[in-house]
């Protein structure tokens, strides 16, 4: 969807929706929503949602943010220790790979 | 002016294999070598061992050791690390095994087998063979335990239980052997310069082993896998077979024997193992006593009062048995559970064969437990056993001896039987302490290790009839074992029992030499007759899909239908009723085990004249009872699995400079971009370049 074509309050509602939908544990919305609206938000000539949408934007870059440190602290340290955890490790993973502990 | 050489080698190439078509450019690469052995990974309850390659295999330069000095080039001085060292058989020992497997300059080892064996002896196996699950523990008789007092394999060095973390690959033939001499000496000789010059001959090993850690670990993922995945990758397999196991006196086997009935057990194993994979001939470890234990089997079937004897004889063949008692502590669990027929209180008494074939002036050694001993009425009925012994030797060519009353037993199935319960019984071998076999559980345990000498030239069917002496002198220990069990049986020493050494020449031949063999062949079953080979069978009791009865190995097929020829009788019953023996009138199926084999060949011509044998053979599952228990950490019963694997392969070809290399990928990138930007420019000045003049653009359209 090009953003151009949209009426303010389309957008507004647009970001709203992304924004909640993220509390879905769906950051992935918040990233698109960050990346999407980023230039409606801080670039284009203020209008009346233009606030609202700025604030949407945040919020889901700081949840985005959380989001990213929690998961490469996680990643990091099962990538690390998966092995000496044994048992736990193994039930802890998806695939486990062939042939290394 | 390389680059340039190498674009136009390159495009001649391309040129060659548009002519050649197919796949030959791999072909004219890689030299596949095909008779090789793998070292594989195995896992117990707490360690891997074996050897393990990298994923899509490791390559290194070749480098050929034939003497020691050869190894400072490889280990220190030459320039193009890593190596796979082309080692000669006779230089695989521990010394320069530990200096290989500490470098990191080495990427792979291919060893050739030497001809004739090391003189000095050769074993990979450990010096305590099965230490912690015999009788012997810390706990129960410690002042015997870990071969205190005699160690068993002196020689062993204990590889064979170690863990790799390259691929090792035995070369079985002599031409391929050759083939990669011939290349190392062709490119890898260093020139005048002492610098080697490219391309230089390579060999790529590859051996990814899936399993890792230990049997816990990887039976734990087999499960996860088997739950939980759509496309489950099983790691590993525990390993198991079949024990097969023989009444003299055919009974009833469809629930327990009843308490009063005993039994004598007369016990072999059936199985060995080498630091390569599927490469087991045991000759003196494992096939002597099989043999003689069959001519003992055979000779008592033909004496005629046995069904009037007081007690009845068992002849047991335990599988697995190198793998810390697979076969026999599955018999005994089975025995204890009441899921065999037999149960230990029906045990009369037991005698097992071990090493039998290195005789020193025709003495065997009669070896009996300390601890069970000490206990009276078990210490009679041992000195009983031994005087029966002794008794049965007069008159034959076998003298029976007694070793020392406190040296503990040999590694024997019969310790897991006395870990169970106090058993009279004994344990019959060639040695006295260490063992006369320089290669326990080695490559080179074969036939001519025990001395099976054909005249030279002898064609095929005359060497199967031929009577060698070792088959001779196995014939007499099987002669005594005979008596042995018939006067423990009961019967009286006045019978006449002989083991027959046509038979014993037979079997030594068809189990050491060729089991592709006329005899083999007229006793096999027809969906079995590809078990027979034109060389010598291996004694390895490989793995079995978790859970699954698959058919018998290889060696349990020979053994099954060497056992029922030589002690069952031929039937009158059709091929039908042979295979389901409900259908057959008489058939007592709870008795007896039908086998339908492929007869002889009649005449000249191709056809064979089968027939039906009735026995009192039966088989019993030989996997460990850990996989029965889940408890993979055991430390009471046998816990080895063998690592699954895609694709094991071995293959030569010559690796160019690594500037060469690097000019040949920047010169495809180069030509890649310049076509790129060729492309580009064509297609954006394309109006100007293609101007059509008006009557050519109607003639191609």
């Amino acid at each position: 969807m090009n953003l151009e074509r949209v009426p303010n309050e389309e957008k507004l509602q647009l970001c709203r929706k992304y924004y909640l939908g993220g509390f879905a544990l769906l950051p992935f919305l918040w990233l698109v929503n960050v990346l999407w609206f980023f230039k409606e938000a801080f670039f284009k000539p203020t209008y009346t949602e233009q606030p609202q949408i700025q604030s949407y934007v945040k919020r889901s870059a700081f949840g985005l943010f959380v989001w990213v440190v929690i998961l490469t602290t996680w990643i990091s340290i099962y990538q690390t220790n998966r092995a000496s955890w044994g048992a736990t490790g193994d039930y802890l993973s998806f695939t486990i790979p062939l042939g290394i502990p | 002016m390389t680059a340039g050489v190498g674009v136009w080698l390159g495009l001649g190439l391309v040129l060659l294999t548009g002519l050649c078509q197919g796949n030959s450019v791999e072909r004219k690469i890689y030299i596949p070598l095909n008779s090789t052995a793998p070292c594989v990974r195995l896992l117990n309850a707490t360690h891997q061992i074996g050897c393990q390659s990298s994923r899509n295999g490791d390559t290194g330069v070749i480098h050929l050791v034939e003497k020691e000095d050869d190894l400072t080039w490889v280990l220190e001085t030459g320039p193009t690390p890593p190596y796979v060292v082309l080692l000669e058989g006779s230089l695989f020992n521990k010394a320069i095994l530990q200096k290989l497997k500490d470098s990191s300059r080495v990427s792979g080892i291919a060893v050739s087998y030497t001809k004739p064996p090391p003189a000095e002896g050769f074993s990979l196996d450990v010096k305590c063979p099965s230490d912690g699950f015999g009788l012997y523990t810390s706990e129960r008789g410690s002042q015997y335990a870990h071969c205190n007092g005699t160690v068993w394999n002196p020689l062993g060095t204990g590889f064979s239980y170690e863990d790799f973390s390259f691929p090792i690959f035995l070369l079985q033939s002599e031409n391929e052997t050759e083939v990669i001499k011939q290349c190392y000496r062709d490119h890898n000789i260093p020139g005048n310069d002492s610098k080697p010059h490219y391309p230089l001959c390579a060999m790529q090993l590859l051996s990814h082993m899936h399993a890792v850690t230990s049997s816990a670990t990887c039976m734990r993922r087999n499960s996860i896998q088997m739950s939980f995945s759509i496309n489950p990758e099983v790691v590993c397999d525990s390993l198991a077979d079949y024990n097969i196991w023989s009444l003299l006196k055919p009974t009833n086997i469809s629930g327990t024997i009843p308490p009063e009935e005993q039994v004598v057990m007369s016990a072999v194993r059936v199985d060995s193992r080498s630091f390569f994979w599927n490469l087991a001939p045991a000759a003196e470890g494992t096939v002597s006593a099989l043999v003689t234990q069959l001519a003992a089997a055979e000779a008592l079937h033909k004496v005629k009062d046995t069904q009037s004897l007081p007690r009845n004889i068992m002849f047991t063949f335990f599988q697995g048995e190198v793998f810390d008692y697979i076969g026999s502590s599955r018999m005994v669990y089975d025995m204890q559970k009441g899921r065999f027929p037999v149960r230990l209180n029906n045990i009369h008494s037991f005698v097992e064969i071990s090493q039998v074939a290195l005789r020193n002036n025709s003495v065997l050694w009669i070896h009996s437990d300390p601890l069970s001993r000490a206990n009276e009425t078990v210490n009679t009925e041992v000195q009983d056993m031994i005087r029966i012994l002794k008794a049965a030797s007069k008159g034959a060519n076998v003298t029976v001896e007694e070793v020392e009353q406190s040296q503990a037993l040999p590694p024997a199935s019969f310790q897991r039987f006395l870990r169970a319960q106090k058993i009279p019984g004994v344990v019959l071998t060639d040695h006295k302490d260490a063992y006369h076999n320089k290669y326990y559980n080695s490559m080179y345990d074969t036939a001519e290790t025990i001395k099976m000498e054909y005249p030279s030239g002898l064609p095929q069917e005359e060497a199967l009839e031929y009577v060698t002496e070792t088959a001779q002198a196995l014939s007499e220990v099987a002669t005594l074992l005979a008596k042995t069990l018939y006067q423990l049986a009961g019967g009286n020493d006045t019978v006449d029992i002989k083991a027959d050494p046509h038979t014993v020449t037979r079997m030594l031949y068809g189990f050491l030499v060729k089991s592709n063999n006329s005899w083999f062949q007229s006793i096999s079953r027809p969906d079995w007759k590809d078990a027979l080979e034109n060389k010598q069978p291996q004694y390895y009791v490989t793995a079995s899909q978790n859970g699954n009865k698959r058919p018998p190995t290889i060696p349990t097929r020979l053994l099954m239908s060497v056992l029922a020829n030589i002690t069952g009788q031929v039937v009158n019953f059709t091929k039908e009723e042979c295979q389901n023996p409900d259908k057959a009138p008489d058939s007592k199926k709870e008795l007896y085990d039908y086998i339908w084999v492929q007869g002889p060949l009649t005449g000249n011509t191709t056809s064979r004249e089968p027939f039906c044998i009735r026995s009192t053979m039966h088989n019993h599952f030989a996997e460990s009872p850990a996989n029965d228990l889940n408890d993979w950490g055991s430390t009471e019963y046998s816990t080895w699995t063998e690592s699954r694997w895609k694709e094991i392969k071995a293959r030569i070809f010559l690796i160019p400079s690594q500037e060469l290399e690097i000019i040949t990928l920047l010169t495809g990138l180069a030509v890649l971009i310049i076509s790129f930007c060729a492309t580009y420019f064509i297609n954006a000045k394309a109006d100007i370049l293609f101007t059509s003049t008006e009557d050519s653009g109607s003639a191609a359209y």
